[in-house]
C-alpha cells in the first residue's frame, strides 16, 4: 500500500505508519496516498498536526458529549446502561459531485418505497403483477394486517427514512439495507457537528460544509403537512417508550428542537376514535404522532396486549382519518432484508426510472437451489436473518468460526425463509483515531476502520434530504460491525457545498 | 402541559431545594460543633431528628459520629434524602424535561450529577470539608440562576417553583425546629453568648444573617429571627415569601385556562389547606406563634406543606 504523499514530499511522522486497509475503499487517500477529491483541505490540515494533538481532541470531544449527555442506553449491558457514542474526530468528507448522485439515489428510493407500502396495504398492484412475491409479502413478519385499509393524508407511509450505504472496493455506494420503521441516529449527526464546530471551526469554515441543523425543521413541516384535514396548527407529539429506551436522547433532543410534545403512552388517550394526551388542564387532541416505539407496542387492541408503551385504540384512530402517524403502521414490509432483493424492481415498477444506487447482490434461501448453493459455500457468504435489526444474528462468513458457521447452517435449514445471503462487501475504510497497545505501551495512532453511512431522507408534502448523515466507524480493528450496541464509533460526515 | 411532565418538573425542582436545604444543615451544623464545645456525645442526632430519619439511620450505622452521618446525609445510596439522592432523582427526572427547561440547565443538572458519582468520603476529611460545601452551594446557585433567567414564565416554570417553594416553606419550619431538638438552651442559657451563636448559625444557613441585620441591628432575638424566617414577605427564604411564589404559580396556571376572575377563585376554593396556611402566615405574629408555642407551630407548618402537596397533586399532577 502507498504511503502519504505530501505536497512538501516527506510523510509527518503521524502518518507515515498510516497503511490504506488491503482491498478497501479509503475514504480519504488514493492508492497513490494523495488526498481525494474534496478531502484536499482536511487532509492537509490533518497531517500537520501532531500526535498529541489528536489524542487531545478525541479528549475533548468525549467530555464534550458527556457534558451534554449525549448518551444512548445499552441493553444487556451489566455496568450502568447510560454510554456515550465513541466520537472520532477526524471527519469524513463527501464532495459535492457524489452527493448529487446520493441524494437523487436516495429520494427515488424512498419514493418508491413509499408507494411500495401504500399499495400492499392498499389496491396491491405490484403483487397482483406478480413483481414481488404475494407469499413473500404476506408471509413476512412484518406484515401488518391491521394497517390494511388505512389511508395517511398525502398518502405517506413513509415519513422518516434511514438507508443505510456501504462503498465497496470499486468507490461505489451501495445500498445495504433501509430503515423505515423507526431509524434512529439523526440526533448524533447534529451533536457531532456541534461538537466538530468547536474542535475544528477554521477547517469547517475553509471547507465550506453544508449545514445539518435544518433537519428537526424540516421534519416538523414533514409532521405538519401531513395533518388530517390539512389543519393549520396541529398539534404534533412524539411517542417515545421512555427514558429506558437505548434512544431516549434522541426522542428528547428532536421533541425539543421540534418544540413538540414528548410523550409516553400513559400520556396519551383514545376516545370516540380521536387521540388525546392528558394536560394539566384536561384531554387535548392529537393530530400527528411521530411514534418511535415499534407497531407490536403501538396499539394494545391490535397488535401485542401485554404492551404498556402504546395506547389503545391507536389503530381505530389512524383508520377513521383523526389522526395521522408517522412512520405508518406496517412500514417494516418495505426494510425486510428478503424485499430487499425486489426494490429495484420496485423502483422500475412505480417510478418507470433506472435504480440510481445498486444494492447488493441478495440471494433468498427460501429457493431450494439458491439454498443449496450457498450452503455449499456458506464461508463464502455474509448471512442475515430477516426479521433483525441493528446487526444482531449477522454471520459473516469469511470471519466465523467453524461452530458458527455449522449453527447458522442449522438454523438456515430449519427455517430458510428467515434468513438472506448476500457477497462480502469490503467497506470502505477511513482513517480514524485508535489507541494502540495496552497498559504503559498504549499510544494514539491514527488507522484504517471500516465505516458505513446512513443519510435520512424525509417525505412531506415534497421530500427533504439531510445534507450529511451518520457515518458510522467499526473502531475494532478489521471489524465489519458499525453498530453502536456491538462497539461502533461514528464521524461526522462534511457534505460540501457545490 | 402534561400532567407526567408537570409531575416530572415538580420532583425535579423539589429534589434540588431539598439538596440544597441538606447542605446548608449539615454545614451549618458542622461549623456549629467546630464552634461551640459540642455538649452530649451524639452531636449529630438532633440533624438525624430533624428530618425524621433516627430509625434509618440507626438500622445501618452503630453510632451517629461525624463520618456516619456526613456519610449518610451526603453520600448514602440508601438514604432516598442523601444530597447525592436528590440530585439524582432531580437529574433523573429532568432528562424527561428537557424539551421543557434550557440546554444550559439541563448540561448544569448533568454535571451535577455527574460530580456526584465521583463523591467519596474523603471529601470529609478536614479541612476539605468546608470547600466541598462551599462549592456544593454554589452549585445550586449557578443552577437557580440559570432556571430564573433562562426559563420563560410558563407553566414548566410554574411547576418547577411549586415543587421548589412547597420544599423550601417545610424546609425553612424544619429548619427552625433546630432550636426545640438541639438548641433546646438550659434556662440559664437564654439570651447567652452560645444561644446567640446559635440562632446566628440558624440565620446563616438560610443565608439571612446580612438580611436580618439590616432589617433588625444587631440584636439576635428569637421573635424576630421567626419574623425573618417564617413571617416576613420580603425575605426570599421566609416559608410566607414561598407561599406568595407558590400562590403566584398556581394563579398563572388556573389563569391559563381562564381569564375571568371568577374561576380564579373557584380553583382557588380547592386548594383548602393553601388557603389555611397562607392565611396563618399573613395575619399570625411570631410573637404568637412563640407564645402558642413554636415546635407545635412549625410542625403544622410541615403537615400543612404535604396537605398542599396532595392537593396540587390531585388538582394537576396524578396521571391516573
Amino acid at each position: 500500500m502507498a504511503a502519504i504523499v505530501l505536497e512538501t514530499g516527506s510523510a509527518p511522522p503521524v502518518w507515515a505508519a498510516y497503511k490504506s486497509g488491503t482491498g478497501a475503499f479509503d475514504e480519504m487517500l488514493d492508492l497513490a496516498g494523495s488526498a481525494r477529491s474534496g478531502c484536499q483541505p482536511t487532509a492537509k490540515a490533518l497531517f500537520a498536526m501532531p500526535l498529541d494533538w489528536f489524542a487531545e481532541i478525541s479528549e475533548r470531544a468525549q467530555h464534550m458529549f458527556r457534558r451534554m449527555g449525549v448518551t444512548f442506553n445499552v441493553y444487556g449491558g451489566s455496568d450502568g446502561t447510560e454510554r456515550i457514542f465513541p466520537f472520532d474526530p477526524i471527519p469524513r468528507v463527501i464532495d459535492a459531485d457524489t452527493w448529487a448522485t446520493l441524494e437523487a439515489g436516495l429520494v427515488q428510493r424512498v419514493r418508491a418505497l413509499n408507494m411500495f407500502v401504500g399499495d400492499v396495504y392498499g389496491e396491491g398492484n405490484i403483487l397482483a403483477d406478480g413483481i414481488v412475491p404475494r407469499d413473500l409479502v404476506l408471509g413476512c413478519p412484518q406484515f401488518r394486517r391491521a394497517a390494511a385499509g388505512i389511508k395517511p393524508p398525502l398518502g405517506n407511509f413513509i415519513t422518516v427514512a434511514g438507508i443505510d450505504l456501504v462503498r465497496g472496493a470499486d468507490g461505489r455506494f451501495y445500498v445495504l439495507e433501509d430503515n423505515v420503521r423507526t431509524p434512529s441516529g439523526v440526533s448524533y449527526v447534529i451533536e457531532n457537528r456541534v461538537v466538530m464546530t468547536r474542535l475544528m471551526p477554521d477547517l469547517m469554515r475553509s471547507c465550506r460544509v453544508r449545514s445539518v441543523e435544518r433537519y428537526p425543521a424540516d421534519l416538523l413541516h414533514c409532521l405538519i403537512e401531513q395533518a388530517p384535514g390539512g389543519k393549520s396548527n396541529p398539534t404534533i407529539a412524539l411517542l417515545t417508550p421512555g427514558p429506558f429506551n437505548s434512544a431516549f436522547f434522541e426522542h428528547v433532543f428532536l421533541s425539543q428542537q421540534m418544540g413538540i410534545e414528548l410523550v409516553e403512552g400513559q400520556d396519551l388517550v383514545c376516545a370516540d376514535h380521536k387521540l388525546y394526551m392528558k394536560t394539566v388542564h384536561g384531554l387535548r387532541q392529537v393530530d400527528v404522532l411521530y411514534r418511535r416505539i415499534d407497531d407490536d407496542f403501538a396499539d394494545p387492541l391490535v397488535f401485542r396486549s401485554d404492551s404498556m408503551l402504546g395506547v389503545a385504540g391507536l389503530t381505530a384512530v389512524l383508520r377513521a382519518g383523526n389522526a395521522a402517524i408517522a412512520n405508518g403502521l406496517g412500514t417494516g414490509i418495505a426494510d425486510d432484508k428478503a424485499i430487499y432483493a425486489f426494490t429495484p424492481a420496485m423502483i422500475r415498477y412505480y417510478l418507470g426510472e433506472e435504480p440510481i444506487l445498486p444494492i447488493v447482490e441478495t440471494y433468498l434461501l427460501r429457493d431450494r437451489e439458491v439454498r443449496e448453493e450457498v450452503l455449499a459455500s456458506l464461508e463464502r457468504y455474509v448471512i442475515k436473518p430477516t426479521g433483525a435489526s441493528g446487526g444482531y444474528g449477522v454471520v459473516i462468513g469469511p470471519k466465523a468460526s467453524e461452530d458458527e458457521l455449522a449453527h447458522v447452517r442449522e438454523l438456515i435449514v430449519a427455517d430458510p425463509c428467515a434468513f438472506i445471503a448476500q457477497p462480502v462487501i469490503q467497506l470502505s475504510m477511513h482513517p480514524t483515531i485508535v489507541s494502540a497497545g495496552s497498559g504503559s505501551g498504549a499510544h494514539t495512532q491514527i488507522a484504517p476502520r471500516h465505516v458505513d453511512f446512513r443519510p435520512f431522507v424525509l417525505l412531506g408534502a415534497k421530500p427533504r434530504v439531510l445534507a450529511g448523515g451518520l457515518t458510522r466507524v467499526a473502531l475494532k480493528e478489521g471489524s465489519l460491525i458499525v453498530n453502536s450496541s456491538q462497539g461502533g464509533g461514528s464521524k461526522d460526515t462534511w457534505v460540501l457545498e457545490a | 402541559m402534561l400532567r407526567r411532565i408537570a409531575s416530572h418538573l415538580y420532583w425535579t425542582a423539589r429534589n434540588l431545594e431539598r439538596a440544597e436545604w441538606r447542605a446548608r444543615l449539615v454545614d451549618v451544623n458542622y461549623h456549629l460543633l467546630v464552634e461551640t464545645a459540642p455538649r452530649g456525645t451524639e452531636p449529630w442526632a438532633p440533624l438525624l431528628a430533624i428530618f425524621g430519619e433516627r430509625e434509618l439511620f440507626a438500622a445501618r450505622y452503630a453510632t451517629a459520629d461525624e463520618d456516619s452521618v456526613l456519610n449518610f446525609f451526603v453520600l448514602d445510596l440508601e438514604n432516598p434524602n442523601s444530597i447525592r439522592n436528590c440530585i439524582t432523582t432531580a437529574r433523573n427526572n429532568a432528562q424527561s424535561l428537557r424539551p421543557y427547561i434550557s440546554s444550559e440547565l439541563w448540561i448544569d443538572l448533568n454535571s451535577l450529577y455527574l460530580d456526584a458519582q465521583a463523591w467519596t468520603p474523603r471529601l470529609f476529611i478536614s479541612p476539605g470539608v468546608f470547600a466541598f460545601f462551599s462549592e456544593l452551594k454554589d452549585s445550586f446557585y449557578r443552577i437557580s440562576g440559570i432556571l430564573q433567567t433562562t426559563i420563560p414564565r410558563d407553566p414548566a416554570y410554574d411547576f418547577m417553583q411549586i415543587g421548589m417553594m412547597l420544599e423550601r416553606a417545610e424546609d425553612v419550619a424544619r429548619m427552625l425546629d433546630v432550636k426545640y431538638h438541639f438548641l433546646l438552651p438550659r434556662l440559664e442559657d437564654v439570651g447567652g453568648p452560645i444561644d446567640l451563636l446559635q440562632w446566628a448559625a440558624v440565620l446563616r444557613s438560610a443565608s439571612a444573617l446580612e438580611a436580618y441585620r439590616k432589617l433588625h441591628g444587631n440584636a439576635i432575638e428569637v421573635d424576630k429571627v421567626v419574623g425573618i424566617l417564617v413571617f416576613d414577605p420580603s425575605f426570599p427564604r421566609s416559608a410566607r415569601f414561598s407561599l406568595d411564589q407558590l400562590e403566584v404559580s398556581l394563579g398563572r396556571i388556573a389563569a391559563e385556562r381562564s381569564e375571568s376572575s371568577q374561576s380564579q377563585s373557584q380553583s382557588r376554593a380547592q386548594f383548602p389547606a393553601l388557603q389555611e396556611l397562607s392565611a396563618a402566615l399573613k395575619s399570625d405574629r411570631s410573637a404568637h406563634a412563640l407564645k402558642s408555642g413554636l415546635h407545635q407551630f412549625l410542625i403544622h407548618i410541615q403537615d400543612a406543606c404535604a396537605a398542599i402537596s396532595d392537593e396540587v397533586f390531585g388538582r394537576y399532577l396524578r396521571t391516573d
